[in-house]
C-alpha cells in the first residue's frame, strides 16, 4: 500500500507540468488582459504589464512561475492588486472543503440507503418512489433548488439562515444551520446519483452465481446483502465518487453564489473572465492536487472493499 | 468486517476537515474581537452596544490602496478610510472643504494652493501634513506604481511624462511634478494647463495622502487591516475574502464626535436575488449602493411589496450605457445611417421593461455633471425621423441594407439589452442586424482603437461612469479624436478642438455653453455613438437609518444615523 502511496504521488509530478503548462499557454493566448478596462488608455496597460513582467516571452513567464512556485509561492493576484493568492484561496478551500464534507455526507446518508431498499425490492412502491425522487435529484439544478429551498426555510418558515457562511468560532449551532441548506442544494443531486448507481449495480451483483450459493448455504439474507452483496456493488459507486469529491470539495459556483459562502468555487471562473493569471493557475494547481489525492483514497478504498486488488494495484 | 472501509472513510474526512481548518485559522484569527454584533439594529443603540449597520456589495473591492483604486466598489470603502483635499457632496455632487479649508487658484489658473486643516491627525497619531499630500500623488504618478488611474491626474504639470516613462530603460525626475509642500500645511499643484475641473480632481481618492511609512514598512500588504494607517472617519478592522470587510469608527478623526455610527459591515453578496432575501429577512440594512443597480426582476418584486417599494430609492448616477458606432466602415460611414440607427432606439421602452431602473439619454453626461446640457441634446427616439434618414441615406424602407454586427459582452442584462436593441432596429428600419457576444476582456480587446476596421463589428456596446462629475470626463476624455481612445475613429473635426479648449476654460458660463455645443456636434450631428440610457442607482434602506443618497459621489457613512424608532 505505501508504494502505491508513494507512486501516485509521483504521479503527480508529469501531471503537474502537463496540466500547468497547458494551462499556462491557453490562458495567455486568450484575447485581453487583466488590465484591461473600457477606461484605461493603452499606453498605461502596458505600464501595468511590463510591472507585471507580462511583456516577457510566454516560456520565460511560464519558468519565472515554476520557480516561484516550487517555493510555494503562486505570486499575488492581479485583480486584488497586490495581495497573494494563497490569502484568498485557501480559506476559500477551507470553507469549500467543509461545505462539500457536508454535502458528501447527506449524499452518502441518502443515497446509498434509497439505493439499497430500491435493489432489494425491485420494481415494488419502494422501489419506485426512490428512482422517483432520484430523477427529481437529478433534474432539478441547484440554481432552481437553493432558491426553493432559501424561500421555504429561511423565508417562509424561518426555520434556518436565509444565506451566509458561520465559521466554527462563531458556535456550533450557527456553524450547522447556515450549512444545511448549501449542503442539502449540493449533496441533492449526488444523493440521487449515488442511489441510481448502487441500485443498479447491487441488483447486478445479486443476480451473480456466488450469491445464490451463499442463500444456499443458509446464509441470512442479511449477512449474504451486507457482507457478500453490497461490498461488491460498492466498487462502482467508490470509483465515481472520487473525482466528484474533488469537484464537491472544492466548492461550486452556482451554490457559493446563491448561498453567499465564501468558498474557493467563484474563483474557478472569475479568475478566468478577469485574466488573472497567477489565480488560474493556483486554482488549477489545487485542483489537480485534489484530484491526485482523492483519486489515490479511491484505490486505498478498494483495497478494503476487495484485497484481491492488491496484486492489480 | 465492514469496521475497516468505514474507519477509512471517517478518517480522511476528519483530516481533510482538520485540513481545511488549519488553512482557515489565521484568517479566522484575525480580529473576531470582543463586538460580535451578528443582530445589533437601533434598539440596541440604548444598551450601549455598539450601533451596527450592514451594508451590501455585489463584488469585493479590489484594492483599498487609493492610489490604486479604479472601480466604485474599492472608492466605497477607501471613501470612508481616507480623507481628500475636497470631498463631493453626496446629494448635491457640489465640491466643499474637506483637509483643505480653503483653496486660491492663480491669476493664470495654473497654480493651485490648498490651505490644509491643521487639526487632522493619522489613526497612529501623526499629524497629516502637506507632505503627505506630496508623497501620494508623486506615488500616484509614478510608473513603478502602475496605477491605472494614474490618468486622472495627466493635467498636473509633467504627471503624464512621468507616468508614461518606459522604465527601466528610460528615467524621469519626481522632482519636476506640480506638486510641492509650501509649508506643513500647505500644499501647491502646478497644473500643465489650466483646467477648471481640477477642483473636481482634488476629492478624487487618486489624490489622497496615503501613509508613507506604513507603505515603506509593509509594501503591498500596507493596507491589511493590520497595517493600515487612516485619516477618514471609520477604519477597517477584518477582512474576510469573499466574505466581510468590517468598520470600525475612527476614534482620531478630527469630526469623530458628528459620526453617530459605530460599525459598519460590507458583505460581500454577488448574488442579487440573495441579497433581496437577506434584506427581507433583516441580516442586511442597506443594498444597492454598490453601483449595480438591481436587475428587473428583482425591482418588480419590490414594487409590488409595498413595505419594499416605501423602502426603495431611485436616483440618477453618472453612468452612461451607449451604442457605439464604427465610424470608417461602410454604411457606418454616412451620418445619416448612424442618425437612422440613434433615432429608431426606442428609449423608454427599453429604460420601462428590459433595464427597469434608470433615465432614457439622448446625450451622453447626465444632467448634474458640471456642463452637461440641460435642456437635454442629441437624437431623440423618432421612428418616423429614422426611416426619414435612412432612406435619405439610399436605403429607403431599408432596402438594400447589408446585414451587420452589434458586438456585446456577456451578461443577463447586456444580452436582453442586445435583442431590445435588435428587434427596434429590426422592426423600426426593416434592417438585419447580428448579435455577437463575447467574454469581457475579449469584447475590449475586440474593439479597441488599434484592431483594423474589417475585424471591427460596425456597431458595439459600450458604458461610462465618471470618475469624477465634469463634462471633461466625458466628452474629452472618452470621445477626442487623438487624446481619448477613440474607439469611434471618428476624425478630428471642431467639436475636439471645442471639448479641448473648453477643459482650460476659466469662465464657468462660456464653460457651460462650450460643452452643450460639443455634445449637440458629437451625438446629435456627427452621432460617434448612440446614448440610449443614464443608469440608476436602485437602493433599499431599513427606515431605522436616516441617509444621503448618493448621486455622482461616492456615499458618506459618518453621514449617516440611526434613529430609534
Amino acid at each position: 500500500m505505501l508504494r502505491l502511496i508513494i507512486r501516485r504521488f509521483l504521479w503527480f509530478i508529469p501531471v503537474f507540468f502537463v496540466v500547468t503548462g497547458i494551462t499556462f499557454l491557453t490562458m495567455h493566448a486568450l484575447p485581453g488582459g487583466p488590465f484591461d478596462t473600457d477606461k484605461t488608455p493603452p499606453a498605461m496597460v502596458q505600464r501595468m504589464e511590463q510591472a507585471f513582467g507580462l511583456n516577457r516571452p510566454v516560456y520565460e513567464q511560464y519558468f519565472i512561475w515554476l520557480k516561484n512556485a516550487a517555493q510555494l509561492d503562486f505570486g499575488p493576484s492581479l485583480k486584488q492588486r497586490g495581495r497573494p493568492v494563497a490569502g484568498f484561496l485557501l480559506p476559500g478551500l477551507a470553507v469549500s472543503a467543509q461545505l462539500g464534507l457536508f454535502a458528501m455526507g447527506f449524499a452518502l446518508l441518502i443515497g446509498l440507503p434509497a439505493g439499497i431498499i430500491a435493489a432489494l425490492h425491485r420494481g415494488r412502491w419502494q422501489d419506485r418512489g426512490a428512482t422517483f425522487v432520484a430523477i427529481l435529484g437529478v433534474s432539478v439544478p441547484p440554481i432552481v433548488m437553493g432558491p426553493l429551498l432559501m424561500w421555504l426555510f429561511a423565508l417562509q418558515l424561518g426555520w434556518l439562515p436565509v444565506a451566509q457562511w458561520a465559521g466554527l468560532d462563531e458556535g456550533i449551532i450557527p456553524y450547522l444551520s447556515h450549512i444545511i441548506l448549501p449542503a442539502v442544494t449540493l449533496g441533492a443531486g449526488l444523493s440521487a446519483i449515488i442511489a441510481r448507481l448502487t441500485r443498479a449495480s447491487l441488483l447486478q451483483v445479486l443476480g451473480e452465481d456466488y450469491i445464490r450459493t451463499a442463500h444456499a448455504k443458509g446464509l441470512a439474507r442479511r449477512t449474504v446483502t451486507i457482507r457478500h452483496a453490497l461490498r461488491n456493488a460498492l466498487i462502482p459507486v467508490v470509483t465515481y465518487l472520487g473525482p466528484l469529491a474533488a469537484a464537491v470539495l472544492t466548492g461550486s459556483l452556482v451554490v457559493e453564489q446563491i448561498f453567499a459562502i465564501p468558498g474557493m468555487g467563484r474563483y474557478f471562473v472569475s479568475s478566468i473572465t478577469s485574466r488573472d493569471y497567477p489565480m488560474v493557475m493556483a486554482v488549477v494547481v489545487i485542483y489537480a492536487f485534489i484530484i491526485v489525492f482523492v483519486n489515490l483514497v479511491v484505490d486505498v478504498l478498494y483495497l478494503f472493499i476487495d484485497p484481491r486488488m492488491d496484486h492489480g494495484l | 468486517m465492514r469496521n475497516p472501509f468505514w474507519y477509512v472513510l471517517a478518517l480522511t474526512l476528519v483530516l481533510v476537515l482538520a485540513a481545511g481548518c488549519t488553512a482557515a485559522a489565521p484568517e479566522a484569527g484575525a480580529d473576531v474581537g470582543a463586538e460580535q454584533a451578528t443582530d445589533t439594529t437601533a434598539d440596541t443603540a440604548a444598551t450601549g452596544e455598539p450601533i451596527t449597520v450592514r451594508v451590501s456589495t455585489v463584488s469585493e473591492p479590489s484594492t483599498l490602496d487609493p492610489n490604486l483604486a479604479e472601480d466604485s466598489f474599492s472608492i466605497t470603502p477607501i471613501e470612508q478610510l481616507f480623507l481628500g483635499l475636497t470631498n463631493l457632496n453626496n446629494e448635491t455632487g457640489a465640491v466643499e472643504p474637506e483637509l483643505a479649508e480653503s483653496w486660491t487658484i492663480s491669476e493664470d489658473g495654473l497654480t493651485w494652493t490648498f490651505n490644509l486643516r491643521q487639526d487632522a491627525v493619522w489613526s497612529d497619531g501623526n499629524p497629516v501634513t502637506a507632505n503627505d499630500f506630496v508623497y501620494s500623488a508623486k506615488r500616484a504618478v509614478m510608473p513603478e506604481t502602475a496605477s491605472p488611474y494614474a490618468y486622472v491626474l495627466y493635467s498636473v504639470k509633467n504627471a503624464a511624462a512621468i507616468n508614461q516613462t518606459a522604465i527601466p530603460t528610460d528615467t524621469y525626475d519626481i522632482e519636476s511634478l506640480g506638486v510641492r509642500a509650501v509649508d506643513d500645511y500647505t500644499v501647491e499643484f502646478t497644473l500643465e494647463a489650466p483646467a477648471s475641473y481640477f477642483e473636481s480632481i482634488s476629492s478624487l481618492w487618486t489624490l489622497r495622502p496615503v501613509p508613507s511609512w506604513t507603505i515603506e514598512e509593509h509594501g503591498a500588504a500596507w493596507t491589511e487591516p493590520e497595517n493600515i494607517v487612516v485619516t477618514g472617519p471609520y477604519m477597517i478592522t477584518e477582512w474576510r475574502p469573499a466574505e466581510l470587510l468590517v468598520f470600525e469608527k475612527n476614534p482620531s478623526y478630527y469630526n469623530a464626535g458628528q459620526v453617530q455610527i459605530d460599525r459598519v459591515e460590507l458583505h460581500v453578496i454577488t448574488d442579487q436575488n440573495t441579497e433581496l432575501a437577506l434584506y427581507e429577512s433583516g441580516d442586511l440594512d442597506v443594498i444597492g449602493d454598490s453601483a449595480t443597480s438591481l436587475p428587473i426582476q428583482v425591482l418588480t418584486l419590490v414594487r409590488e411589496n409595498p413595505t419594499l417599494s416605501a423602502e426603495l430609492h431611485e436616483g440618477p448616477r453618472a453612468s452612461t450605457t451607449y451604442v457605439g458606432f464604427t465610424m470608417t466602415k461602410p454604411p457606418f460611414d454616412n451620418a445619416l445611417v448612424r442618425k437612422a440607427f440613434s433615432a429608431a432606439i426606442d428609449r423608454e421602452t427599453i429604460v420601462r421593461d428590459v433595464v427597469g431602473s434608470g433615465i432614457p439619454a439622448t446625450q451622453f453626461a447626465p444632467k448634474g455633471v458640471f456642463g452637461a446640457p440641460d435642456p437635454e441634446v442629441g437624437i431623440a427616439t423618432d421612428i418616423e425621423q429614422a426611416q426619414a434618414w435612412l432612406a435619405e441615406a439610399g436605403y429607403p424602407g431599408g432596402e438594400g441594407f447589408p446585414t451587420v454586427t452589434y458586438r456585446y459582452f456577456s451578461n443577463t442584462l447586456e444580452e436582453a439589452l442586445a435583442q431590445a436593441l435588435q428587434a427596434m432596429w429590426a422592426e423600426n428600419l426593416n434592417v438585419t442586424v447580428e448579435l455577437e457576444s463575447m467574454e469581457f476582456p475579449a469584447f475590449l480587446a475586440s474593439t479597441a482603437g488599434t484592431v483594423p476596421v474589417e475585424e471591427m463589428p460596425e456597431m458595439w456596446r459600450l458604458g461610462w461612469s465618471a470618475d469624477y462629475p465634469d463634462e471633461n470626463n466625458w466628452v474629452y476624455e472618452v470621445f477626442h479624436c487623438t487624446d481619448s481612445q477613440n474607439r469611434s475613429r471618428a476624425e478630428c473635426t471642431e467639436a475636439d478642438e471645442l471639448a479641448k479648449a473648453a477643459g482650460s476654460e476659466q469662465d464657468s458660463q462660456k464653460r457651460i455653453e462650450m460643452y452643450a455645443q460639443v455634445e449637440q456636434m458629437m451625438f446629435g450631428d456627427e452621432v460617434r455613438a448612440a446614448p440610449y440610457y443614464h443608469r440608476g442607482f436602485t437602493t433599499l434602506t431599513k427606515p431605522f437609518i436616516q441617509r444621503a443618497y448618493s448621486t455622482f459621489a461616492p456615499v458618506n457613512w459618518d453621514t449617516w444615523t440611526v434613529v430609534e424608532q
